[in-house]
């Protein structure tokens, strides 16, 4: 990695809007980019298109889940038109402090809407995948649902298919969106 | 007192400094590791602690203090606890306050007990502390980039440890570091400085003393690098055709805090990145 060129403070004049376009950490005024934030200037050297100059911190700053991400949510409680969840983890980060979330009936799965039901789909406790669109999550892809559910005695399920996990122990099937994770990420 | 001259004829203050002389300013930054941004600063005494938290979720009421519970009865909200050095934080998960295009920017001004001279009865809560945390939100509601941050609220706690004059300007510097240690984005440094006007001279960076004497005082906070003014507020009687002059002291000792609160941002930026090897 290149060595960074120098440390900047708020307000400093970075450069012009012809040298350069403004990337994270930054904000234009006037024609020029001045950095927002605290920290190392990077500039990236794009083949053509001009460097995209940004700030970065070392330490990193609080995350918050912007549109697409994948998150990694428990869920706290359900009703019959949503659940709640606490948003754990943005991609691989884990968040400091929880965010809240909803995912809607309409937003649990791709096919079928009006044919879902929460109870089917999540339990209270439930680690789910999901991706964020709009102050709201949604699980409306195969790869997002349920990833680890414990049954109702306590032990962890199996997921035998894509709206249903089986208990170990006990045998017995419980409905949930359950997401199809990458065999790469498994680890068994 | 009677006698007491703020500015002798030889130019030099109560405390041996010159008219446009500021007194010496020390500040760190990350004093707080639970924190998400933390700043203490020294100017002369006064001495002023900032935390920041935040952004984080859009909450109901924000602070209060362990059993002063305000509005919490009788309202469907969840209630979660955080203890974090002393001050506990109620926090509801009600987002009734969060702005669906920018951030809020919650500030809270204490101070303790033992910062003046006679024993404090009430640390915060009284009538001076909620103007100046008004004032306070005003002034980085200026600075800080809130519209990246929608739905968001940023918590800035300032406690005034010791008061020789000039909190204002004491909190605002350590506020403003708080929220760069932070990483909040910001337009700019907010630097802020008291003048007053006396025998026909613009004294920057009032003290105690020159302040009970009873003339003029202004706070200004400065963003420097534009020269805009983020808050400029004046007690007592001056008149307009002194206001330039004493606007232009507290401007350049502004600039002159801003210099000092430059190098120390860099050199702790610096040192965190060594530490975090680069």
């Amino acid at each position: 990695m290149a060595p960074p060129v120098r440390y900047c403070i708020p307000g400093e004049r970075l450069c012009n809007l012809e040298e350069g376009s403004p990337g994270s950490g930054t904000y234009t005024r006037h024609g020029y980019i001045f950095s927002s934030l605290a920290g190392c200037l990077m500039k990236s050297s794009e083949n053509g298109a001009l460097p995209v100059v940004s700030v970065v911190r070392e330490t990193e700053s609080q995350l918050l889940p912007d549109v697409g991400a994948i998150v990694t949510c428990k869920v706290s409680s359900i009703n019959s038109r949503f659940a709640k969840v606490h948003i754990l983890y943005v991609g691989s980060m884990p968040l400091k402090n929880s965010f809240r979330g909803t995912i809607r009936k309409e937003d649990v799965r791709a096919t079928e809407k009006d044919k879902v039901e929460i109870y089917k789909s999540f339990r209270p406790g439930d680690i789910v995948l999901a991706k964020v669109s709009n102050y709201l999550l949604t699980t409306a892809e195969n790869e997002l649902g349920v990833v680890v559910a414990h049954s109702e005695s306590g032990i962890q399920m199996v997921p035998i298919s894509w709206c249903e996990m089986q208990c170990p122990k006990t045998h017995t099937k419980e409905f949930r969106k359950v997401a199809r994770v990458q065999p790469e990420f498994l680890q068994t | 007192m009677a006698g007491l001259e703020l500015l002798s004829d030889q130019g030099y203050r109560v405390d041996g400094r010159r008219a446009g002389e500021l007194r010496k300013i020390q500040a760190r930054m990350g004093v707080f590791a639970q924190a998400d941004g933390s700043a203490y600063i020294e100017q002369g005494n006064t001495k002023a602690l900032a935390v920041v938290y935040g952004p984080h979720e859009g909450m109901g009421q924000g602070w209060t203090q362990g059993s002063q519970l305000k509005g919490a009865r009788g309202r469907h909200m969840q209630d979660r606890e955080r203890k974090t050095g002393g001050f506990v934080l109620e926090i509801r998960g009600s987002r009734a306050r969060a702005l669906p295009d920018r951030a809020l920017v919650n500030c809270q001004y204490s101070s303790a007990t033992f910062s003046t001279g006679e024993r404090k009865r009430r640390p915060h809560g009284d009538r001076k502390s909620c103007e100046m945390g008004l004032q306070l939100r005003q002034t980085f509601e200026a600075a800080i980039l809130t519209q990246l941050h929608p739905r968001s609220q940023i918590d800035i706690y300032v406690q005034v440890l010791q008061a020789d004059g000039g909190t204002y300007a004491a909190c605002v510097n350590a506020a403003t570091l708080a929220v760069l240690d932070a990483g909040i984005p910001m337009r700019d440094f907010v630097c802020a400085c008291s003048a007053g006007f006396v025998d026909g001279t613009a004294l920057a960076d009032l003290s105690h003393v020159e302040e009970a004497a009873g003339g003029p005082q202004l706070a200004l906070a400065l963003l420097p690098a534009s020269g805009q003014i983020a808050l400029l507020e004046m007690d007592a009687r001056l008149h307009e055709d002194h206001l330039e002059r004493v606007l232009e002291a507290a401007a350049q000792a502004a600039r002159d805090v801003h210099t000092l609160l430059d190098r120390v941002v860099r050199q702790h930026v610096r040192e965190a990145s060594i530490l975090l090897g680069d």
